[in-house]
């Protein structure tokens, strides 16, 4: 079975994996993956739970390294780089991947400082107020926040909370964002305005979404990527991958159509 | 939005080399921190290792004791006193009468020196000492036991310095042989006395020739003064060739001395007051040190041969050879023959031994003998008391507990203790025993009767001991006691007081209603964790102004009629376990607390719905679950109340105690209080017995902490 | 009761009256007997608690009112001579601030060094070693650490800086070795504070190209800082509470100095010495150690509360 799936697509591509396989200690969590992931378009991942499509985001940032035992096979190109060589920082990688988590997790400090840390910690230099200033606006949080950017983090709602993460990603100017089911702790709202924030941010920005809600991923994504765990070695595989539409409307593979039409299981 | 204004226009991130570097920093930064972390751990597990090893090091090591009396001459006069006094025997100084006793009596046996022996052959037969006949050679090679080398020891430097003494030792090497068998001794073969002959000449050096002129002619060096010390038995044979050189023209001093050989070597090699130092051993390594540390080399002269010859007489037919063991009961508590030897005639031992004043006796008895203190028997041991001690003493001794009753390591400690008075004057940490060793050494040479020994303090009769203010004799048998006695009641009161303080809280105090109540349940609850905070030393106040004084007739046992008549004040076990209690009460409470509070609620629901009252419900259901919980904190609290030792002395622990405690209203003291009070005396020696009794202490502890996790793993397990 | 009906024959021939009756509460005696024991015990506690602050207070009470010592005189005299009358409690509480200073300078550090290696660093397996190691250093009796002081700590110390300097009792080797003795306190309780910083905090700084000690030392370290300024905080009171360290190897002797290889004694030191011998219960010195039991007990007492307080008023409540 190829889990090979790469749409046509005239766009130049962000990342390119091929023949990733992850780990934990001696369980190989997810194998052979190979998937070219389009620039400034926004790419889902969907599947059952287990099927490694999460394991797949975090390999993309070496989030995994910080796993006790966790290890990535293959390479994920990145401008022609791989993520992998030895002689990359994940500290740099991280800079330029970021990444945003499933639970909104802002930091226990004021608003400003919560965008200014990541800034200040990878050496920004220039006018610290606009950035910030800027950050919020890309997350469209400035007009609720700017007259208490002193105030903590913690004291805004869940969706302005995962708003703030992402403006505190987009501060330290990444290439490319990961969004780890961003919207799973947020009502529909708050949900369907990070939607929209997404919309504007694939304008300059590459966007791998991790989403559970099949309607999400229709909505919002340009392509998306079905991703099934081998019940024969419990590890997760790519299925199938191609343009959103062309997904949900005519799979090729019959595991996805069974999926999306819920006749899953 | 984000594309209205570029990132470069308010600024930006290194590029680059910048951002290679600024990485660099990062990382370097980093790394010097993740250093600086794993030090700090270190140094925490450093700190354990060096106070666990601190420990240790003070527990063994070398021990310098002062015998004020030598133990072997102790021996060594009960024994001859036991050869001298046994039935049949005769003694004489004369060799002359042994012989003339002994001669045609097949039931007598004798002993003298060997050259006596040599001039009546005809008469006598020497016989073999296990399995060894005596003769020239085997004294010389040291087979025949009862034989030993004689030497005199110089130095090459002094021998040059002092011709007289160069030209001596030559003119005795030259002339001992001619002597040697006058005096009594063996001559050396002519192998050795060559041997000796080249050692003196290596050591002149370039001035052998000119020494050897003044062998020649003595008065040529009489200008220059000989001194000699050592070796009594040396002693006679040295004189004599000392009056030769004299005879032969010497008029300078000469001062010969007999002082016993290891004196005489301190003289030589550490006050350097004799030029030639007589011996009946070789110098040993320590001494050799000492020389050499003074510049002195000391060069080794074989001169003789000492040896005894056992004999019967010539008509004996059954005596060939004897063993040592054999010889040692022939000369003292056989009476017969056949009682040494079956095969032996049934006949009484006739015995005919040199005086108590001859050198002879003592060698003969050295030898055959060589017994140490520790291995004599238990009536060896009484009679070694009674001939050195005053009747009074002895009848004191007697009295704390009859000699005859006592066991042989009692009675010979009673002898090391009062006849020996042996003491530990100096001690070493393991450490300075194993790096500083040739030091040590040094020092116990230099002290009078020292010895040194390897002593671990902690030994089984140190458990066993009760407490004495000589360290190497204080044991500490009164404070377990008193600590075994501490804890129990502890516990006894703590225990149920903190687990139903802990069942109120936590399975009564939320059901309350009552606001007042209510706010008391919240006082008790934070009380309880301060008091947790609260320093042990405030509780020893408290148990002070409490217990120990404000109840007295309670806590002295007046009341119960029980009272300790040589105290009869409140500083009693029950006064310190009421003070631990209330130590080590909030303890007990927190730990139960959690452990009930870990107790599903299903549990107590299932209980209930079945119409169980709650006390019920807890006593079946929720306590027999928080059991091993509340168990492993009680240990733990108990561990802590062990080690407890500030409110202890507070309360007013005695600090010596010889007597076992007896009950609630003993005075008492404790373990750790012990270990204080040795900590805090001067003496080297009672830091070695406080580092003993840690020991024990963490034992104790550890033993008490392992058992509490092996409880929590065991539980654990049966319960998931 | 439908259910219970058919094992208990009984309540089925019951009338409704019956069943209110059974129904109706009733006294039972046994149980409120065990709820008062219960309460007792706890009671126990507060009984303590007021035993305590009473002896305390009515003793110093005795020794204020005796004569001789003024209040003034007790909180500002530098002098510590019973024998001359003079009880100026600064003699005392100078040596055990000095303790309790030097204890912290070696324990603050090492502490918060070791927590934040064994929380954020160390290996699972590491961990699985440290921590029982450092539980064993916190188990060991106090008299132990003393006797390290006096027979390594001091010779250690005096051969660094020479026998003329340092004498052979001293504040600095009792303090650092008091400060090894709190080191596992402050690490275990800062080490609770780090390890409970939700694991999204971190991930979110790594995410960010934030590295370890970026991570350790600027999110987690802040979001911890109210348990360990409590951990410290306990620390303190523990190192000022600490007695048998000093009382073996700080000195016998009030002494009112700022030379840490002085020998100096502290308020712990001195009542253990002073009840260490045949203390009468008239005597000024016997009241004496209730006033400077009721100083060190309002010392610990305030710094323990504080600590609490911390703990409760400034967590952050992250979810």
């Amino acid at each position: 079975m190829s889990t090979n799936g790469t749409p046509t697509s005239n766009g130049k591509y962000a990342l390119d994996l091929q023949d990733v396989h992850c780990y934990y200690g001696s369980f190989r969590a997810v194998k052979g993956v190979n998937l070219k992931l389009q620039e400034k378009k926004i790419t889902a991942f969907i599947g059952p739970s287990g099927c490694g499509k999460s394991t797949v985001l975090r390999s993309l940032n070496r989030m995994n390294d910080l796993i006790p035992g966790g290890r990535v096979e293959g390479r994920i190109l990145f401008r022609g780089k791989n993520l992998y060589d030895p002689d990359v920082d994940p500290v740099e990688v991280r800079r330029r991947i970021g990444m945003v988590f499933q639970k909104p997790n802002p930091f226990p400090k004021s608003i400003y400082d919560n965008i200014a840390w990541g800034a200040k910690i990878n050496g920004f230099k220039g006018n610290m107020k606009e950035l910030v200033e800027q950050s919020l606006r890309s997350a469209a949080l400035w007009e609720e926040v700017k007259d208490k950017l002193d105030q903590s983090g913690l004291g805004l709602s869940g969706g302005q909370q995962q708003r703030l993460c992402i403006a505190r990603a987009i501060a330290t100017q990444p290439e490319i964002i990961l969004m780890d089911e961003p919207c799973s702790a947020l009502d529909p709202i708050a949900t369907l305005k990070i939607e929209d924030l997404m919309r504007e941010l694939v304008k300059n920005y590459t966007i791998v979404i991790v989403t559970h809600n099949m309607q999400q991923a229709a909505r919002a994504s340009d392509y998306t990527a079905y991703y099934l765990m081998d019940k024969s070695d419990r590890a997760g595989e790519l299925v199938e991958y191609g343009e959103t539409d062309q997904l949900f409307t005519n799979p090729k593979d019959k595991r996805t159509e069974d999926y999306i039409t819920g006749r899953f299981g | 939005m984000s594309q209205e204004t570029q990132p470069s226009d308010i600024g930006q991130y290194p590029e680059g080399d910048n951002l290679k570097h600024f990485i660099e920093n990062r990382k370097r930064g980093g790394l010097v921190w993740r250093v600086s972390f794993q030090i700090a751990t270190i140094l925490a597990i450093l700190a354990l290792i060096a106070l666990l090893y601190n420990i240790i090091n003070g527990a063994f090591g070398y021990v310098a004791i002062q015998n004020k009396v030598d133990p072997n001459s102790l021996v060594l006069a009960m024994e001859e006193n036991q050869m001298l006094s046994s039935s049949g025997t005769v003694s004489s100084e004369d060799d002359n009468e042994l012989v003339d006793g002994i001669e045609g009596n097949p039931n007598a046996i004798g002993f003298f020196g060997y050259a006596y022996y040599n001039d009546n052959r005809d008469k006598l037969k020497a016989i073999s000492v296990d399995g060894q006949a005596p003769s020239r050679e085997t004294a010389e090679s040291g087979d025949y036991p009862l034989a030993r080398p004689l030497f005199i020891y110089s130095a090459a430097d002094v021998m040059r310095e002092n011709p007289a003494i160069g030209a001596f030792v030559d003119y005795y090497l030259t002339n001992v042989n001619s002597v040697i068998e006058e005096v009594g001794y063996f001559p050396i073969s002519d192998d050795l006395l060559n041997e000796a002959t080249t050692a003196w000449s290596a050591a002149a050096g370039e001035q052998a020739d000119a020494l050897q002129a003044y062998t020649a002619n003595p008065a040529e060096v009489s200008d220059h003064d000989i001194s000699i010390s050592g070796s009594s038995t040396v002693y006679p044979l040295t004189r004599q060739l000392a009056i030769q050189f004299r005879r032969a023209g010497f008029q300078g001093g000469l001062d010969l001395q007999q002082t016993g050989t290891t004196a005489g070597f301190r003289a030589f090699c550490e006050d350097m007051t004799t030029g030639i130092s007589n011996a009946s051993r070789p110098i040993n390594r320590a001494e050799i040190e000492a020389c050499e540390s003074n510049k002195r080399t000391p060069v080794e002269f074989r001169v003789g041969t000492d040896a005894l010859a056992v004999v019967v007489s010539s008509e004996n037919t059954f005596l060939e050879n004897v063993t040592k063991d054999e010889l040692r009961q022939i000369f003292t508590s056989a009476e017969t023959w056949s009682e040494v030897n079956p095969d032996w005639p049934n006949e009484p031992i006739e015995r005919f031994i040199p005086g108590a004043d001859s050198g002879t006796l003592d060698f003969f008895a050295e030898t055959v003998f060589d017994r140490q203190l520790e291995a004599l028997t238990e009536p060896e041991l009484i009679e070694i008391l009674k001939a050195n001690l005053s009747t009074g003493l002895l009848r004191r001794f007697d009295a704390e507990a009859p000699l005859v009753e006592r066991s042989q390591p009692e009675l010979v400690d009673l002898v090391l203790e009062r006849v020996v008075e042996q003491q530990v004057v100096q001690s070493w940490e393991l450490t300075e025993s194993i790096f500083d060793r040739a030091e040590i050494e040094e020092t116990v040479a230099a002290i009078p009767q020292g010895e040194l020994q390897w002593r671990s303090w902690l030994t089984p009769a140190f458990l066993v001991t009760p407490q004495s203010s000589t360290p190497e004799l204080a044991g500490i048998r009164t404070a377990l006691f008193g600590t075994l006695w501490v804890i129990a009641i502890t516990i006894l009161v703590a225990l149920p007081v903190g687990v139903g303080a802990a069942i109120y809280l936590e399975e009564y105090a939320i059901m309350v209603a009552n606001p007042t109540l209510r706010r008391i349940n919240a006082i008790i609850q934070t009380n309880i964790n301060n008091l947790a905070g609260v320093p042990s030393i405030i509780y020893g106040i408290l148990g002070l102004a409490i217990f120990v004084r404000a109840i007295e007739p309670i806590t002295s046992g007046m009341l119960f009629g029980v009272s300790d008549p040589t105290t009869a004040n409140g500083r009693t076990i029950i006064s310190a376990s009421l003070t631990l209690a209330l130590l080590i009460l909030p303890l007990i409470i927190i730990n139960a607390q959690e452990a009930i509070r870990a107790v599903p609620n299903s549990l107590r629901q299932a209980g209930m719905g079945l119409g169980a009252t709650r006390w019920q419900t807890i006593w079946s259901h929720v306590l027999p679950s928080a059991i091993p919980g509340i168990l492993t904190g009680n240990i733990l609290a108990m561990s802590r109340a062990i080690g407890e030792t500030a409110p202890l002395v507070v309360i007013g622990a005695s600090t010596f105690i010889t007597v076992d405690p007896t009950g609630p209203f003993s005075k008492f003291t404790v373990l750790p209080i012990q270990i204080y009070q040795w900590t805090s005396r001067p003496q080297a020696e009672f830091r070695n017995i406080a580092a003993a009794a840690i020991i024990v202490l963490l034992i104790l502890l550890l033993t008490l902490n392992a058992s509490a996790v092996l409880l929590r793993n065991r539980y654990s397990r049966r319960l998931s | 009761m439908a259910v219970g009906a058919s094992s208990r024959p009984e309540v089925t021939s019951q009338t409704d009256v019956d069943i209110k009756t059974q129904l109706r509460k009733h006294p039972r005696v046994g149980e409120t007997l065990i709820e008062t024991f219960l309460f007792v015990c706890g009671a126990v506690s507060i009984l303590t608690t007021i035993g305590i602050v009473f002896v305390l207070a009515k003793e110093s009470l005795l020794f204020f009112t005796s004569g001789g010592v003024s209040l003034t005189e007790f909180f500002t005299g530098t002098v510590w001579q019973p024998a001359i009358g003079k009880f100026g409690i600064w003699a005392l509480m100078n040596a055990t601030f000095m303790v309790t200073t030097i204890a912290m300078v070696v324990a603050l550090p090492l502490g918060l060094a070791v927590a934040i290696y064994l929380s954020e660093y160390a290996s699972l397996r590491v961990r699985s070693i440290l921590k029982p190691v450092l539980e064993v250093l916190a188990g060991i009796p106090t008299v132990v650490y003393g006797y390290f002081a006096l027979t390594l700590m001091t010779p250690v110390l005096r051969e660094i800086f020479g026998d003329d300097v340092v004498q052979i009792y001293n504040t600095a080797a009792a303090g650092i070795v008091v400060g090894i003795l709190i080191l596992p306190l402050v690490s275990s309780m800062a080490e609770d504070a780090l390890s409970a910083v939700p694991d999204s905090l971190r991930q979110a700084a790594f995410g960010l190209g934030a590295t370890k000690l970026e991570t350790a030392t600027r999110i987690v370290l802040p979001a911890a800082t109210s348990g360990i300024a409590a951990a410290f905080i306990v620390a303190i009171s523990r190192a000022i509470g600490e007695t048998m360290i000093v009382a073996i190897a700080a000195g016998a002797g009030p002494n009112f100095t700022f030379n840490p290889f002085n020998a100096a004694e502290t308020m712990t030191g001195h009542i253990v010495r002073i009840s260490g011998g045949d203390l009468s219960y008239d005597s000024i010195d016997y009241n004496s150690i209730f006033a400077i039991g009721l100083v060190l007990f309002c010392i610990t007492l305030v710094l323990n509360i504080i600590s609490r307080y911390v703990v409760a008023h400034f967590r952050e409540e992250y979810e």
